[in-house]
């Protein structure tokens, strides 16, 4: 039997953790090509035309690593509930027979029994392995998290230009690096110690900006064309929400969503698959803690956010907050999303400074 | 009182269902006209310019009787008998028609997950001040109405299959098919050109696979959508019936056709019968669908 080589769908920053958990896991891994133009061209040329972008995405992430030699993948199905997500594994699998990679596509539910059974089946490691793994996963999730978090906080505040940008950089790579779990909280405790020695400027009031929308572009730098450190470096506070561990959460405890439906019933009377419930719950949380601004991200067609839009316009119309949203796919180029971000920049400058007065 | 339905999208999926089920009830019934221009280009206007052209449409009708009448009745359907979910963007169309129009919107989920259809029903007469023997007997002449429908649609779909010329399959969406004015009169033009056009929505499924007891490999995924399965699975009958062409409607932007076109193309393909997968919106030209036609027309033996 063939060696079996994984290689796993590409998200944002925590492809990191996610090369861990199968490294840790005794497996080989050829982790998934970094998205850049060429990728997401690669992705889209094999891909289903009317299929949402981040299938293309992954799709172009893991033709690198295949022709480097890795046969299997791993997709997580039904994320979304009710959305197209859902048919990502079969269609990528049907796509790659067709485009004439012969491989092996893992698709599993996500729920913690599938994900545990499937890997067991796949690396035959032992529960304590699988547990051990697991846990290392998780505090490498969390680090990096927490880190993106603390960036956004630090970024708009430096003094000097590109510092939390620079250490940010360095910190992801330290953490792909550490492969042993006993000495990783001392890397943490040195990463975040540095993070407290950026010099910012104290008690400055800034004007805030949300990122709302589907969970993927949100959190996937790569593919947002960076929107987070663009609205940092133009001295904006960026808050998000979405993040894996809140998506994760939300699976193990379902009452989160119970009370979204409760907050929103005026606004939307049931879900609509993927995220599109929570996007309307944020922007109304951001109206309530008197943010300056909101920006929505969607890949271009996404069926939740695309049916959630027009109430989040109307929330927009009815509050006053500037709003923006984004539709991404291979179409778009930086320099669009530029403008757009320029534009809106100076409408939240304005709408910061009316409420001052 | 009278109550509008919007002559789009759900309507298809149980023609005459609940115009009837309104108007055993004494209510008067607004139905909006078949498709037009104005409809279209209202609805392009208020909605969301990324949502599926079917939905568009749906929006222009909804526009069309506002203020016509003193309830539109949008339901909010999820999941079907088989416990298998509707469109995703049917979950959320009473409350974006809530944004756009100054008359009431009737709506009840119908989530047979929880409830069934029936109860639902029960639910509905009850927000219309009817009581509950009523609203059986409203509901029961207008299942019998349905039913009517399904054998007027067998028949018809016996009498296509018996007639000579190159039969020619439909795939799409009620909504797609029915819909003259959204299918640019597709049903027309081929035969015109000397087919005779099958639709898919009519080819008759003796029973329903259950699809959790199947266990060998059908040659598509195990759909939650109920249309999903449904296509399929007719997909897979009308291959009995000595079809020479396949063709596929598909609204722009509808993201479940994204998935489902996939799956229809590789059986066809497989089958050798020649397909032709169609994409209509708004600026759909006849012109170009008639030359796209008549060149498939043309790859038929």
């Amino acid at each position: 039997m063939k060696k079996t080589i994984i290689t796993f769908a590409r998200w944002g920053n925590y492809t990191i953790a996610f090369k861990t958990l199968f490294d840790q896991l005794g497996l080989e891994v050829i982790p998934p090509e970094k998205t850049n133009s060429q990728t997401i061209a690669e992705g889209a040329k094999i891909a289903p035309e009317m299929y949402c972008f981040p299938l293309k995405v992954t799709l172009g992430n893991y033709l690198p690593a295949i022709r480097k030699g890795a046969n299997t993948i791993f997709m997580v199905q039904n994320i979304g509930g009710s959305c197209r997500q859902r048919y990502y594994g079969v269609v990528q699998e049907k796509v790659l027979k067709e485009a004439g990679y012969d491989i092996n596509l893992l698709d599993f539910r996500a729920t913690p029994k599938d994900i545990y059974s499937t890997i067991k089946k796949i690396s035959g490691a032992s529960t304590w392995q699988i547990i051990k793994a697991a846990r290392f996963f998780f505090q490498k999730l969390k680090l990096i998290e927490r880190i993106e978090k603390i960036a956004q906080f630090y970024r708009p505040r430096e003094i000097e230009k590109g510092t939390t940008d620079r250490l940010l950089a360095e910190s992801f790579s330290e953490i792909e690096k550490a492969d042993k779990e006993k000495d990783f909280s001392k890397i943490k405790k040195e990463i975040l110690k540095r993070f407290s020695e950026i010099k910012i400027e104290k008690n400055k009031k800034l004007p805030k900006v949300a990122l709302v929308g589907e969970i993927y572009t949100v959190c996937d730098p790569t593919i947002n064309f960076d929107v987070e450190s663009k609205l940092g470096r133009e001295r904006f506070e960026v808050h998000r929400e979405m993040d894996i561990t809140y998506h994760l959460k939300k699976l193990i405890f379902p009452w989160k969503d119970w009370i979204i439906q409760r907050k929103i019933n005026p606004y939307l009377g049931s879900t609509v698959g993927g995220h599109g419930r929570d996007a309307i719950y944020e922007m109304l949380n951001y109206v309530k803690k008197d943010f300056d601004g909101i920006i929505h991200l969607l890949p271009f067609g996404c069926m939740p956010e695309v049916t959630v839009r027009p109430i989040l316009e109307k929330i927009h119309l009815e509050s006053g907050i500037p709003f923006l949203s984004l539709s991404l796919d291979e179409q778009v180029a930086e320099a669009g999303i530029n403008t757009r971000l320029e534009a809106f920049v100076d409408v939240v400058r304005n709408y910061h400074q009316s409420k001052k007065i | 009182m009278t109550i509008g339905i919007p002559r789009a999208l759900i309507y298809w999926k149980q023609p005459h269902f609940w115009e009837t089920f309104f108007k055993e009830l004494n209510f008067k019934v607004l139905l909006s006209p078949p498709t037009n221009k104005e409809i279209v280009e209202k609805g392009v206007k208020v909605s969301d310019p990324e949502t599926c052209f079917a939905e568009k449409v749906f929006f222009g009708h909804i526009m069309w009787l506002d203020e016509k009448c003193d309830w539109i009745f949008i339901p909010r359907l999820k999941t079907n008998a088989e416990k298998l979910e509707y469109c995703p963007k049917f979950f959320g169309v009473p409350d974006l028609a809530k944004i756009l129009v100054k008359s009431p919107i009737l709506t009840e989920t119908f989530d047979e997950k929880k409830e069934k259809f029936k109860k639902t029903l029960g639910r509905l007469g009850k927000k219309l001040n009817k009581g509950q023997k009523e609203t059986e007997k409203a509901a029961k002449s207008a299942f019998l109405k349905g039913k009517e429908l399904k054998e007027r649609e067998k028949k018809d779909f016996l009498k296509q299959i018996e007639k000579k010329g190159k039969k020619i399959v439909l795939v799409s969406h009620p909504y797609n098919l029915y819909d003259d004015y959204v299918n640019l009169g597709i049903k027309e033009k081929l035969e015109k050109l000397g087919s005779c056009p099958i639709f898919i929505e009519e080819v008759p499924l003796e029973k329903t696979q259950d699809q959790k007891s199947k266990t060998q490999n059908l040659g598509y995924p195990k759909f939650h959508w109920e249309f999903g399965k449904e296509i399929m699975e007719k997909v897979d009958r009308i291959l009995d019936y000595g079809i020479v062409g396949a063709i596929e409607i598909s609204s722009f932007q509808c993201g479940c056709d994204a998935v489902l076109k996939e799956f229809v193309e590789k059986k066809f393909k497989e089958n050798k019968i020649p397909f032709l997968y169609l994409l209509i919106d708004e600026q759909t030209g006849e012109a170009g669908i008639q030359t796209r036609l008549e060149a498939f027309m043309d790859t038929l033996k």
